[in-house]
């Protein structure tokens, strides 16, 4: 059982991203904004297991997270498959410090990534309204989470990755 | 003659790994489809020990008498208008359903409620939600114990609405921040700032007259039409208990 449970603590916090996207912590938050939970479960994710099963978890964290969330016109799939593969080719990096600021600057970038992706396509899907200028400003939302999501990310991406490995290791 | 046999008989298809990915991927199409009501329901079980008390009762009221005044002031006016017309249908509102808020994304670009009640309680898709203060947002989605509520700041939302001191008629547009877009489309709207923004009594989608906000800045972008916006008179980001409107309009 505990040799069962070992091998499953990452795909166990894959079930609780959704749950914690749901509950939207206020005090993990500033002025409402939240990190973007997924990438920090990907991050690790995708270091340990490679750019394929990176690319393939990001499909279906961004299955999930779209089902929960109610935008029926916008996704989050294109950003987290890209995230995902681009998380995959990055190495884990021997110096702590280093790593750790790492961890910090790769979820900045990769929340800016899908940040944008979103923010795309609300602009597409209100082109042709000649009110897609009046959305520019919501840019603010992208620059709040991507800040958020580096400034956690040391945090949660060290322990993440220190979980995995050790869920990867054999028993003796 | 030569025999050609193959020699490896490995496929993907082989692989207890390739199949055990797409059954996981069926599950995920699953829940896509099923817009995560599995996880909206097992939420609701996690959440149910942290749902909100009953300390906000002072905040409330202050801003019920608020809205209760310019309510009234909305309904004797439309009263009147009503009576002139003579063939509105009936509205009523006996059987609306108080709910506490259960998750709440306000920030970002998710800006979404989640209730505790679902469509075991009769909440249907398309129900109006309010808040002390005025109207909060749409019901977008019910699982059997939740609903999920589109607020009218998600740029996912598009609503009628009615200025009341000129008389006319604009869209309220949720463009992913805290005040939404009001757009006339008429340049020569005399609308001020600190105008009243209600729901429209011609809406198909909302009962009228709910207050919904007030002008806070108004901008002339474009030739023929005016960017105003709105600042909200309920506030998703602290109001834990709600009234869903189950009105046929």
């Amino acid at each position: 059982m505990y040799k069962f449970f070992k091998k499953k603590i990452p795909l166990i916090f894959f079930v609780f991203i959704p749950i914690i996207f749901l509950w939207h912590p206020s005090w993990l938050g500033f002025l409402g904004f939240q990190p973007y939970w997924p990438l920090f479960w990907l991050l690790p994710w995708s270091m340990i297991n490679g750019s394929m099963s990176g690319l393939v978890f990001g499909l279906f964290l961004g299955l999930i997270l779209d089902s929960i969330t109610l935008a029926g016109n916008f996704t989050q799939i294109p950003g987290l498959i890209l995230c995902g593969f681009l998380f995959g080719r990055i190495k884990l990096h021997s110096d702590f410090w280093i790593g750790h600021f790492r961890y910090g600057l790769v979820c900045s970038f990769g929340s800016f990534l899908c940040g944008t992706f979103y923010f795309l396509q609300i602009l597409f899907k209100n082109f042709s309204d000649s009110n897609f200028l009046m959305f520019i400003p919501s840019f603010q939302n992208i620059l709040a989470e991507v800040f958020l999501t580096g400034f956690f990310a040391p945090l949660f991406c060290s322990q993440l990755i220190r979980i995995f490995k050790f869920s990867r290791r054999k028993l003796h | 003659m030569l025999d050609i046999r193959r020699i490896s008989t490995s496929r993907w298809w082989h692989k207890k790994k390739s199949w055990i990915f797409f059954v996981i991927f069926l599950f995920f199409i699953f829940v896509r489809i099923s817009k995560g009501s599995i996880y909206k329901d097992f939420y609701y079980f996690l959440s149910k020990p942290f749902w909100p008390g009953q300390f906000q009762k002072e905040v409330i009221v202050n801003s019920l008498e608020q809205e209760f005044l310019i309510k009234l002031n909305l309904l004797e006016q439309d009263n009147i208008r009503l009576r002139k017309i003579l063939s509105l249908q009936e509205v009523s509102n006996d059987d609306n359903i108080s709910a506490a808020v259960i998750s709440r994304k306000t920030g970002g670009w998710w800006r979404q409620i989640i209730l505790n009640k679902g469509s075991k309680d009769g909440v249907e898709v398309g129900n109006s939600v309010i808040g002390p203060g005025g109207l909060l947002g749409r019901v977008n989605n019910t699982s059997l114990f939740t609903s999920s509520v589109t607020l009218v700041t998600s740029p996912d939302s598009k609503l009628g609405v009615w200025v009341d001191r000129i008389q006319i008629n604009g869209l309220l547009v949720g463009v992913g921040d805290d005040s939404p877009n009001l757009i006339l489309f008429s340049k020569d709207a005399d609308i001020k700032v600190g105008d009243f923004v209600s729901s429209s009594p011609a809406s198909t989608l909302l009962p009228p007259n709910i207050p919904i906000g007030i002008v806070q800045s108004i901008d002339e972008p474009f030739k023929e039409k005016k960017m105003i916006k709105v600042s909200l008179l309920a506030k998703p980001h602290s109001i834990d208990w709600v009234q869903i409107l189950k009105l046929k309009i």
